[in-house]
């Protein structure tokens, strides 16, 4: 019967705990503040990355483009450059050529004369 | 210190100047050049080292014959030097101006080939070949006629192919 009082007892106890830990309290008046403050600070830091993230996406896009662009344009400008210096060889010859055929003219025409 | 600076850039920039006018194998000295260049109503300059003929060299077309034939021709080249003069009316250039062309090059390297002269026209044309322990490695060309004057200096191995 001792054991039983006992029992009873520190299971009243029990449920005496059991009660005020399941007691409904009102929530201190700065949780709110405090919740919505650090939802609020993850959302910016979320962004903050997010945008940085996106920053260096653009960053690294112009990069490839300024790239590309310029060596597209450095192909280009050897290109022209390549063919004006082809035409100028091709003048080159021209000329030689010419002079070279006056030579044989006048030489030819001297031979003529000489003939006669 | 400014003074200094401008001085400095002077005299970088004369350096220059006397270095490319070196290194210049014609025989024209910028100045005659210049002269030659204001008389004339046609001026045709063409001034290619060996690195731009290379350079040239890499735009021509192997599949193409004649680009081929050029491509072949340029090879082993030094360098194409031409000035071609045309001239409005007949005294442009003095005999003296041919003459100082043609003596600059009366060098033991420099062998005449041909020097012809018309004495009625006047015309006058020069070819000399550069040789090199019995290796061609040059030709000039003189071409001179009453309104038109042309020089040509082709340096290198395959300058009489």
């Amino acid at each position: 019967m001792e054991f039983d009082h006992e029992g009873q007892n520190s299971m009243n106890d029990f449920e005496q705990e059991l009660a005020e830990a399941f007691a409904r309290r009102p929530a201190p008046p700065s949780l709110k503040r405090k919740i919505m403050a650090l939802r609020s600070q993850q959302n910016t830091e979320r962004i903050r990355n997010r945008t940085a993230l996106l920053q260096r996406l653009a960053a690294c896009l112009v990069l490839c483009a300024a790239l590309a662009g310029g060596f597209a344009w450095r192909n280009h400008e050897e290109r022209r450059k390549g063919e004006e210096a082809r035409q100028q060889v091709l003048t080159a010859l021209r000329i030689t050529n010419h002079a070279l055929n006056e030579v044989k003219i006048q030489l030819a025409a001297n031979d003529r004369d000489r003939q006669q | 210190m400014k003074t200094r600076i401008a001085v400095l850039f002077l005299a970088a920039a004369s350096i220059a100047a006397t270095a490319a006018a070196q290194n210049s194998p014609l025989p024209l000295p910028p100045a005659v050049e210049k002269d030659l260049a204001a008389r004339a109503t046609n001026v045709t300059e063409v001034t290619l080292g060996k690195n731009m003929l290379a350079f040239a060299a890499k735009f021509m077309n192997g599949d193409d014959k004649d680009d081929a034939a050029t491509r072949q021709l340029i090879q082993g080249l030094d360098g194409i030097y031409v000035r071609e003069y045309e001239f409005d009316k007949t005294g442009e250039y003095s005999a003296e101006e041919v003459a100082k062309l043609r003596e600059y090059f009366e060098t033991s390297e420099w062998s005449p080939i041909v020097h012809e002269r018309e004495s009625k026209s006047g015309e006058t044309t020069d070819v000399l070949m550069k040789t090199v322990n019995g290796e061609s490695r040059g030709m000039f060309i003189l071409s001179a006629e009453p309104k038109e004057l042309t020089i040509v200096l082709i340096l290198g191995h395959g300058s009489t192919r």
